[in-house]
Parts: C-alpha cells; structure tokens; sequence
C-alpha cells in the first residue's frame, strides 16, 4: 500500500501561561502536549485519531497541516517534509476544524473564488470543481448569502467545500461532526465515506467510537500525547468492542 | 453595610488588578501632563523671538517715543537710508524691513493740544508690517502695544492704523495662505493619517484572531509575507482614502474656518506630488507599525489599547511643530521616523523644500516599511503570536 502519509517521533511542548498553571493546579511551566508520536496513513484509507480531549489529537493535526512547528519529528505527506516546505504541503492537503472560520462579511461563492486563487488554481478548473461540490452539498441554493446570514449546518457546509478547493489527496477533519445536527452530521461522513472511494487519505480525529467504527480503516488510541496503539479497526476490534479496548488500554496507561 | 463593602471591594479589585483598565484610567492623566506641559513650552516659543534683529524705518518719530525702540536684548536697526515709501513698502513686502512707522509732522504737539471731544481728526501714525514674516509681526505687536499703551492714558489723543482704505498689513494673499496652512495643515495631517490607518488596522489581524479566520487563511499555500504585503497594501487603501477625504474636507472648510480668503496658487504640481508620495509613504508606515500591534494583540480591543500610546506619540511629534513655519535642517533629524515626516511636510507647505532631506526621509521610511514587513512576516510565522487567543 502507497504511504501518503508518514509521521516520525513527533514531539511538541508548550509553554504554560500563570492562569494555566493555575486552572491544571500545576507548577510545572511546560507541558508535553505530543510525545514521540509517529503513525502512517495510506492511500485510499481513513485513519482515525482516538483519545479522549486533551490527548494531543488537535496538536497532531495542526503539526501535520503546517500550523504550528513540532518541536521534534518530522511528518512527509506525499514524500514533502512539514518542517522543510510547509507551503508544498499546504498544497496537498485539505483541513478542517472548527477552529477555522470563515469571514461573515463574504458569500460562499466569493469565498471559494478568493480561495480557489490562493491554492492558485485556473479559473476553469475551479468553476467546475465549485459546480461539483456545491451541488454536492447543497449550496448552490445560499451561495449567494452571506456566511453571516447562514445557519451553523450551512456554514459547517461551506467549511468543508472552502477546504476542498484545490481537491486535496489527504484531507484532515479534526472532529468532523463536532456540533453538527445530526442530518449535516449525516451528510458530512457520507461525504468522508465518498472521498475514501475515490482514493482521497482521510485523518480524522474523534473521540466518538461510533464515527470511529463506522468510518476508519485504521486507529490510532492516544493518551497523554502518547501512541499507546496502532492498527486497523478489525484487529482492534476482533475480540471485543473498541470501546472496551479503549478503556482497557485508558487504564493501563493512565491508571485511573 | 457589609453587602456594600463586598460589592465595593469586588469592584475596586476588578479596577485595579486588570491591567487594561489601569491603562485606561491612569494614562489620561499622564497623557494631559505630558500634552499640556508640551502645549505649554510651544506657547512659550511662539512668544519667544527666533529673531531679535529687526530693520525699521520711522518717519517724523517723536524725541518722546525714541525709547520705545530700545529693547534690551533686541537689536532694532533705524535705517537712516533715503527711501521712498513704495520702496520701503515693497521691502516688507519682500521681507527685508520689518516695520516701517509714518508720524504726521508735528505729531506730539499735536497730540497734546488734541481734544478728544472734538469732531476734529486726531493725529495719526501709520505702522505698516507683513505678518507672514515672524520678525515683522512681533515688532509690530510691541509697538502698537505700547502706542495703545499711550493713547488710553491721553484719552485717545491719536489714532494709529484708522484709514479702512489703507492696508497696513502687506503679507499678500499667496503669502498668508503658505503662513497658515504651513503653521496648521502638518500637525492635522498627521493625525488623520494616523487617526484614518488605526480605525482599520486595530481591527485586521486582531480582529481575525477573534474571529478564527486568520487560521483559514493560514491553511493555503499563499506565502507568508505575500499575505502580510496584500495586508498591509489593501489597509494602506482604505486608509489612504479615509485620510485623503478627511484631508480634502479641512482644505475646503479652512477659508470659512480661518474667516479669510486663501490662495492655494503658491503650491503648484511639484508640491502636489511631493505630498502625495509623502502621504502615501507615512500612511504605509503607520499601516505597519499598527498591523505589527495588531497581530501581536489577542484582540482588537487589546490591539485598541496598545496602539493609543503610538497616537500619543504621533500627537506628540505633531504637536512640536504646530504653529512652527519652518523646518530644521539637519539631514539627521530627517532619519527619525514620524518626526521625518512632520519636518518634511512643514517644509512642502512652507515651499522650502530641501529635496536631500526629502529623499532621506522617503527612503528611511520605505527601509522602516520593509522592516516593518519582515518583522510581520516571522510574526505570522510564530505561532506563539498568531495562536495567541
């Protein structure tokens, strides 16, 4: 199987401001929010990030789509290295969280226009590309409202397309159908489920096993920033449910 | 009484342990110190003489009134030369004389056997000065002073100036307007571009922060310092035009604001240009100075906060060249940012430009600018200071 995604010894370490040493009752300065984690994503696949919040399954992320800097490891996707060409990687790949917003003031066909340029892609190659994936999810009705004006499902729509522009090969949702109704919530991982059969590498991260059992190959279980367990859905599973191993494991290495 | 003293004590620690609000309620004061304190000395200057040497011409001058023209400390020339007075005349014009005093003949014996309840015209004296040159202005606010002085302890035995026909002040239309706009327009100015570039710039990258757009932009392969030059580019804009129309109003309101007529003929094509590019170039600086505040903010209103000492400043600078008409010479000062500018634009509008100072000041603002921009491209690469919320 072709590697489209390779993650090597990630580390990363943050910086804990007064308020929170205080709010995590610690005197620790630093915290170590990815230790030594590396897994790899192949094609055609969608790999699922599972830990319970806090773990370091956004950091992983962010670190893999150019957001922030590891402090050590490297991550390649399709070959490029994030550390040494963030701007090659940022071109292969398509994120989503809901941390990344979109401006009120503009309108989704505005928006993908604007963004279309920024991936640099030739104006007849993104009209098609925008006809598709509006039709695909249904935007084509409100593509002329402001995101202002949309509903949190319409704007959650419009996300996902504005981050499928340039028809990434790896598309990363960091908790796809976090605050979603469950008919967007529906649409979205039908949409996952649609992207995998046409050879596009999917990285989720989650903490429902639900979604985790219904969409990914592959698992990777994180606690603490640690990779505590790496394998495909059906050898996790062979014996008992995911959610009896996530907690087997949650004991064995937390304690608690 | 003790709900009271709970409440009064949450209060005062929500007043006084939040260092934005400390800000906010102490800085008034230390601003109103430092604002009036400066105010204070530019008075002091203005009144103050640059010049103490003065060429005046006195005609038929009273044995009575010869002290008057001996100041300690000013050196007054009475030109003895034989001229006519339109040649005198045109020397206030030009600059060269700054006071040229005409008593009628006989003029003290007159005065004493006036009686001012008769219908009879009193004696009179002529003071002609150019109040566009400083040296001429202040030696003729002296000395009418003292005249006035004089003639309210005679009971108005003499008239100085009566004649509405006669226009003792010489300073031309063209000449009046560059005294003005030159003493005035620098200071306003520089605070609508500064005032034009903060109303946007606070809210850019602060405001996308708070918003969560600045990670959407983030996310494309678009380079960093191409999004901070489209930033800085399309604020410089909007900014630009905010001040421009600011600008363009207070040019169009200043004849009725000043109560007299203004002849903008003095300032031809080269001064236009020159203060665009000067206008276009401070705006780009102010632009990157309050982008850099602005990404290093969590928020707009912490981007609010920290770019109101920058106005302080910018006040600050132009308020040390109000009411100055003209601009110092030395090509060093000229490598100060902000202050460059303000020199440079008393300079154009006092038509003494020195274009060795102009071109260090443009060039040492675009060397700032490019700096500026440098800076702003490793900040959107710190994600200490792009993730900062």
């Amino acid at each position: 199987m072709e590697e489209l995604l390779q993650v090597f010894h990630l580390r990363k370490t943050f910086t804990l401001t007064r308020k929170q040493q205080k709010i995590n009752k610690t005197s620790e300065t630093k915290k170590v929010a990815v230790d030594d984690l590396s897994f790899n994503a192949y094609k055609g696949e969608i790999y699922g990030l599972l830990g319970p919040n806090g773990a370091g399954k956004t950091t992983t992320l962010r670190i893999i789509s150019t957001l922030i800097k590891a402090d050590e490891g490297d991550a390649l996707v399709e070959g490029i290295s994030v550390n040494k060409n963030p701007d090659g990687v940022r071109r292969k790949i398509g994120f989503l969280t809901s941390e990344l917003k979109l401006e009120d003031f503009f309108t989704p066909n505005y928006l993908f226009d604007y963004f279309s340029s920024l991936h640099q892609i030739d104006k007849e190659k993104a009209n098609k590309r925008k006809e598709y994936l509006f039709n695909k999810f249904g935007i084509e009705n409100f593509k002329e409202v402001k995101v202002a004006d949309l509903s949190t499902g319409m704007k959650q729509k419009v996300s996902i397309v504005i981050s499928l522009v340039h028809d990434p090969d790896i598309i990363i949702f960091d908790e796809p159908t976090n605050g979603l109704d469950v008919i967007t919530a529906k649409i979205v991982t039908d949409f996952l489920l649609d992207l995998k059969k046409e050879g596009k590498t999917i990285i989720i991260s989650t903490h429902i096993f639900s979604l985790v059992e219904k969409l990914c190959d592959r698992v990777g279980i994180i606690f603490n920033g640690k990779m505590i367990r790496d394998d495909t859905l059906e050898n996790l599973t062979k014996e008992k449910s995911l959610e009896d191993v996530f907690f087997e494991l949650y004991k064995q290495e937390v304690g608690e | 009484m003790n709900t009271i003293w709970t409440i009064v004590k949450k209060e005062l620690k929500r007043f006084f342990t939040d260092p934005r609000m400390l800000v906010s309620l102490f800085l008034p004061g230390i601003l109103i110190f430092a604002i009036y304190t400066l105010m204070g000395d530019i008075m002091t200057n203005i009144t103050r003489p640059k010049d103490t040497d003065f060429n005046v011409y006195v005609v038929n001058e009273p044995n009575e009134f010869k002290s008057f023209l001996q100041v300690e400390g000013w050196n007054i020339t009475l030109n003895e030369e034989n001229l006519s007075k339109e040649e005198i005349l045109e020397k206030i014009k030009e600059k060269e004389v700054d006071l040229y005093v005409v008593y009628e003949e006989d003029f003290y014996s007159k005065m004493m056997s006036y009686d001012s309840s008769s219908s009879l015209k009193a004696p009179q004296i002529e003071i002609y000065y150019n109040s566009t040159n400083d040296a001429s202005g202040l030696i003729y606010s002296y000395y009418t002073g003292l005249l006035d002085g004089v003639e309210s302890s005679l009971a108005n035995k003499f008239d100085i100036n009566s004649d509405p026909s006669i226009n003792f002040d010489l300073a031309t239309s063209k000449d009046t307007t560059v005294y003005i706009i030159s003493m005035m327009l620098p200071f306003l100015l520089i605070i609508f571009l500064f005032t034009g570039a903060m109303a946007i710039c606070s809210e850019s990258i602060a405001g996308e922060k708070e918003r969560g757009t600045i990670a959407t932009l983030l996310i494309t392969p678009a380079k960093r310092s191409h999004i901070v030059l489209g930033k800085i580019i399309s604020l410089g804009i909007t900014g630009l035009a905010s001040s421009l129309v600011s600008f363009l109003g207070l040019i169009l309101s200043l004849p009725s604001l000043m109560g007299t007529s203004f002849d903008f003929s003095a300032y031809g094509v080269t001064t236009i240009i020159l203060i665009l590019l000067l206008i276009i170039v401070t705006v780009l600086m102010f632009t990157t100075i309050l982008t850099i505040i602005s990404t290093f903010a969590k928020s707009v209103k912490e981007a609010s906060s920290y770019s109101t000492p920058i106005m302080i400043l910018v006040m600050l600078v132009g308020l040390s060249n109000f009411m100055t008409t003209s601009a110092i010479g030395n090509s060093l000062v000229y490598l100060i940012p902000i202050y460059n500018v303000m020199q440079c634009l008393v300079s154009i509008f006092s038509l003494s430009v020195n274009y060795l100072n102009f071109a260090i000041c443009i060039i040492s603002n675009v060397v700032y600018i490019a700096l500026g921009v440098f800076l702003l491209t490793k900040m959107f690469n710190n994600e200490k200071i792009i993730f900062n919320k």
